[in-house]
C-alpha cells in the first residue's frame, strides 16, 4: 500500500520533471544550447500565475494566460539574446542562460520577496479514496495536466507540419535553411514552447508545495533527467522524468527510513538527511559512466 | 515567366568566380548549363538561389528582382532548387522531406494554428502517387533518408523541390553519381516534370548524353562567363566549346 502511494506521488512529480526536461531537450535539439534558465522559467511562470490569480482571475484563465505570457518571455529571450549570439561559442550562450537564471531570480526576489508564499488553491481541494489510498486532487490534476501536455506536445512534434519543420530544423539547421525553412522562426517557436511548458510545470509545482524562489531549482533536477533520457531524445526526457520522480518518492518513503533504522541499530548516526535529493545526481554519474548518450540518446550527442 | 540574368558577377577574395554572366530562360524551357570544373556554374546558381550575394548584376523573374531574396522567399514565389551534394537529414523519412517541400508552396501554406494542430498526413497518398511513383521512391516512402542509396537521395531531393510546385527550377548536377540507366530515367522525369508543371528549368550537369537528351538549349560557361549558347547539336559542333570543354579528340 505504501509502495503504491509512493508510486503515485512519484509519478505526479515525475510528470512535472518530464514537462520541464522536454523544454530543455527541445531547445537543445533546435539550437544546440543547453538552457540553464529553464528552472527560472518554471519559477517565473509560477509567480506570474500567482499574480494573475491574485487579480481574481479564474484558475483556468490564470494558468492559460500564464503559459501564453511565458511563451512571450521565451520568444523575447530568443529574439533579444540568442539571435544576437548566433556567431558566438555555444559555451558563451550557455553562460548567458545561466546569467538569465540569476537575473530572473533577482527580479522575482525584488517583486515578491524571499519568503515562501502559500499558493492559492487552483484545483478543487479534497482527495479520492482509492482502495485505502488517499490521493489528493492536487496530485491527480498535476499528473493529468503535465502528462497530457507532454504527450500532446510529442504528438504535435510528430504529426503536424509545424512539428515537421521543427524536426527538420533540429535535425540539420543548415540543410533546413537551404531547402527554404525559416530556421530562426523555428528556433523562436522552440524557445516559446519550452518556456510555456516550464511555466506550467512551475505552476503545478507551486500548487503542490507552495511558491518560492526555490522552484527554480527544478532546473537542476531536469539535468539528470535529460542525461538519463538522452540529451536529444524528447521521449527519453518524458520517460526519465517519470523514472526519477518515482525513484525520489521511493527513496524518501522506503529507503531513507529503513536505512536510518539500520544505521541507528549499528551506529550513532540518527539521520541520512534528504537522501532523495542526492539520488538524481547519483543516477546522473552512474549514467555518464555506463551509457553517456543516455537511454534513448544518439551516440555523439554533446555532453555538458 | 521569363528569367533574365544580366551582368552578374561575384568574387571570393581574389578569385573572380562569376564574371558578367548573362542568361535568359524562356517559359517552359530547359536550359543546360555546362562548363569545365571551376567555371562558376554552381556559384552562379547559388547567386540566383539566395545562397550567395553577387557583387553586381541583376536577375529578374517575371520582371521581379530576385537577387537578395532568401531561399524561403524564393520558394514562395515559385523558385525551387536541388543540390549537388544531397541534403543530409538523419531522422526524417522520404515523405517527411517531400512534405517540407510541399509546405513551402503558397497554395499549401497553412495558417499558424492549422500548422499547429492539423495532421500533416492528409496528402500522403497524393504525394506518393504524383511525386514518389515516377521517381521509384514509393517503396521507401517511410524509410529514413539516411538508409537510402546516393541515387535515391538525389531523387528525394528532386521530389522535394517538385513538391513546392515550382515555376522555375534549378537542378544542380541531378544525375552526378547515378548510373547511366538511372541518369536516363532522371532525364525523362525532368522532361515530364516540365511538361506537367510547365516550369522553366536550369540544369547544371556534366554528363553530356543526359544534357543532350534533356535540354532545349545549352549555355556553356568558362572562367565565370558565357562563352557559347545554342542547341545541343550546335553546341557539339562548335570548335571553341570542343576546345575548352568537350575536348578535341
Amino acid at each position: 500500500m505504501l509502495a503504491l502511494q509512493l508510486a503515485i506521488a512519484g509519478v505526479a512529480t515525475g510528470s512535472i520533471y518530464a514537462l520541464i526536461a522536454l523544454g530543455i531537450v527541445l531547445i537543445y535539439k533546435c539550437s544546440g544550447v543547453v538552457n540553464f534558465a529553464q528552472g527560472a522559467y518554471a519559477m517565473l511562470g509560477a509567480y506570474i500565475t500567482y499574480f494573475l490569480l491574485r487579480l481574481g482571475l479564474p484558475s483556468i484563465v490564470s494558468v492559460l494566460v500564464g503559459m501564453v505570457l511565458m511563451a512571450l518571455v521565451g520568444m523575447v529571450t530568443e529574439r533579444l539574446i540568442l539571435r544576437r549570439m548566433l556567431k558566438a561559442q555555444i559555451v558563451s550562450v550557455m553562460m548567458v542562460t545561466l546569467g538569465l537564471l540569476i537575473f530572473l531570480k533577482a527580479v522575482c526576489l525584488a517583486i515578491w520577496g524571499p519568503d515562501q508564499i502559500a499558493f492559492p488553491q487552483i484545483f478543487p481541494s479534497g482527495a479520492i479514496d482509492f482502495a485505502g489510498i488517499f490521493i489528493t486532487y492536487n496530485y491527480i490534476a498535476a499528473f493529468v495536466l503535465a502528462s497530457a501536455l507532454s504527450i500532446g506536445f510529442l504528438l504535435f512534434y510528430r504529426f503536424t507540419s509545424l512539428g515537421l519543420m521543427q524536426r527538420c530544423a533540429a535535425d540539420n539547421s543548415r540543410a533546413a535553411l537551404a531547402i527554404g525553412i525559416h530556421v530562426s522562426n523555428q528556433v523562436s517557436i522552440a524557445w516559446a514552447t519550452s518556456a510555456a511548458l516550464a511555466g506550467l510545470g512551475g505552476t503545478l509545482l507551486a500548487s503542490l508545495g507552495g511558491l518560492s524562489l526555490g522552484i527554480s531549482d527544478i532546473g537542476l533536477i531536469a539535468f539528470p533527467v535529460i542525461v538519463v533520457g538522452g540529451l536529444d531524445s524528447l521521449a527519453g526526457a518524458l520517460i526519465a522524468g517519470f523514472l526519477l520522480g518515482i525513484l525520489e518518492a521511493f527513496t524518501e518513503g522506503i529507503l531513507t527510513p529503513n536505512l536510518e533504522e539500520f544505521l541507528r541499530s549499528v551506529s550513532n548516526i540518527q539521520s541520512v538527511g534528504a537522501l532523495q535529493q542526492v539520488i538524481p545526481y547519483a543516477l546522473l554519474v552512474l549514467m555518464l559512466l555506463l551509457r553517456p548518450q543516455g537511454i534513448f540518446g544518439r551516440r555523439g550527442a554533446e555532453r555538458v | 515567366m521569363t528569367l533574365v540574368v544580366t551582368d552578374l558577377s561575384i568574387h571570393f577574395g581574389g578569385v573572380i568566380a562569376v564574371a558578367d554572366m548573362n542568361l535568359e530562360v524562356k517559359p517552359r524551357e530547359i536550359v543546360g548549363l555546362i562548363g569545365p570544373n571551376g567555371a562558376g556554374k554552381t556559384t552562379f546558381i547559388n547567386c540566383i538561389a539566395g545562397v550567395n550575394e553577387p557583387d553586381t548584376g541583376t536577375a529578374t523573374w517575371n520582371g521581379r528582382e530576385i537577387l537578395g531574396l532568401s531561399p524561403a522567399e524564393l520558394l514562395r514565389i515559385g523558385v525551387a532548387r536541388t543540390f549537388q551534394s544531397v541534403v543530409s537529414l538523419h531522422d526524417l523519412t522520404v515523405l517527411d522531406v517531400v512534405k517540407l517541400g510541399a509546405a513551402a508552396h503558397a497554395h499549401n501554406a497553412q495558417g499558424f494554428f492549422e500548422q499547429l494542430f492539423r495532421s500533416d498526413h492528409g496528402r500522403d497518398d497524393e504525394l506518393c502517387e504524383t511525386l514518389l511513383k515516377p521517381l521509384n521512391l514509393v517503396d521507401v516512402a517511410y524509410s529514413p533518408i539516411q538508409t537510402l542509396s546516393y541515387g535515391q537521395r538525389k531523387s528525394v531531393d528532386l521530389a522535394r523541390a517538385l513538391a513546392s510546385e515550382p515555376a522555375l527550377l534549378y537542378l544542380d548536377e541531378p544525375v552526378a553519381g547515378l548510373t547511366y540507366q538511372e541518369g536516363m530515367n532522371m532525364s525523362a522525369v525532368i522532361r515530364s516534370v516540365r511538361d506537367r508543371f510547365g516550369c522553366s528549368v536550369i540544369m547544371v550537369e556534366h554528363k553530356m548524353d543526359v544534357v543532350n537528351a534533356t535540354c532545349d538549349r545549352i549555355t556553356v560557361m568558362a572562367h565565370g562567363a558565357r562563352i557559347f549558347e545554342g542547341t545541343p547539336a550546335e553546341t557539339q559542333q562548335d570548335p571553341e566549346v570542343r576546345r575548352v570543354y568537350l575536348g578535341e579528340a
